[in-house]
């Protein structure tokens, strides 16, 4: 009794999709997933993923992750990366990993709720003060 | 047998927190330490408490939970469980603790991240270029 839609493993993006891009997988472009992804091939380009991002086994890639959970770069895997933003991060030993760290709440650019817009501030512009007169 | 000044001295430097340890000096210091300057030490340190400025050891640095580091930090294995703020250097290992929150540029040979880890910073890695250090 599976009411899974084809695809989901139960991982832990909300909606528990997942893409695996296997050993013999190479992407040299963008890729944007809403769930989890898990590179153990190639990619030369920019991956963004709203759950989590696991490069195992031989997996290299090189250029900007953004994962707004977790990145795991496992023991043989490579990550030369430009930019890496992530809410979470585990490498492990023996993983090369080179690039740029940002982590925190902030720096993984989830879907924020809008700025709440500033109430017009009311301007009362003071009449001039009549001259009054001069005492004395 | 002449029993070496360092018996006094061992005395004296023992409440500075210096222990032999294996026959390698340790500098060692506790939570209510405070290190402010430049120490360069042929040995390892385990640091706690307060560490401000520049630490560059032959040996290994061992940053313990609940301290803070503001502080550039050279070692041959550093492994960092508490905050440290200043550029890091690992001749061979650099590990974060799943306490340990980095801010600043990293410099290792390799590298292991334990998950609830905090890094910000840019991280270098493999052989780099042998800098007039304590070499």
């Amino acid at each position: 009794m599976s009411t899974r839609r084809p695809g989901s493993n139960g991982a832990n993006g909300q909606d528990g999709n997942s893409v695996v891009l296997g050993p013999k997988d190479r992407l040299v472009g963008q890729l944007f997933i809403e769930g989890d992804l898990n590179v153990s091939g190639t990619v030369d380009g920019s991956l963004e993923a709203t759950g989590d991002i696991e490069i195992s086994g031989g997996g290299k890639v090189t250029g900007t992750v953004t994962a707004y959970n977790r990145l795991v770069v496992g023991g043989g895997a490579s990550l030369i990366g430009g930019e890496v933003r992530v809410a979470r991060l585990t490498v492990e030993d023996g993983a090369t990993f080179t690039g740029r760290v940002s982590m925190g709440k902030a720096e993984a650019k989830e879907p924020r709720a809008a700025e709440p817009i500033a109430e017009p501030v009311e301007v009362v512009i003071a009449e001039p003060e009549k001259p009054k007169a001069k005492r004395r | 047998m002449d029993v070496q000044e360092a018996v006094a001295e061992g005395a004296a430097s023992a409440e500075n927190g210096e222990v032999k340890r294996d026959g390698r000096k340790q500098f060692s210091m506790g939570p209510g330490d405070i290190l402010e300057g430049k120490l360069i030490y042929d040995g390892s340190i385990h640091a706690d408490g307060r560490v401000e400025g520049e630490v560059r050891v032959s040996g290994n640095i061992d940053v313990a939970n609940g301290a803070t580091v503001k502080a550039l930090l050279e070692g041959s294995n550093v492994t960092l469980k508490g905050a440290v703020e200043g550029a890091v250097t690992a001749r061979d290992k650099l590990t974060l603790g799943k306490n340990a929150r980095v801010s600043g540029d990293i410099q290792v040979r390799r590298l292991q991240i334990d998950d609830g880890a905090s890094l910000n910073g840019h991280v270098r890695m493999g052989d780099f270029e042998h800098q007039a250090s304590g070499q």
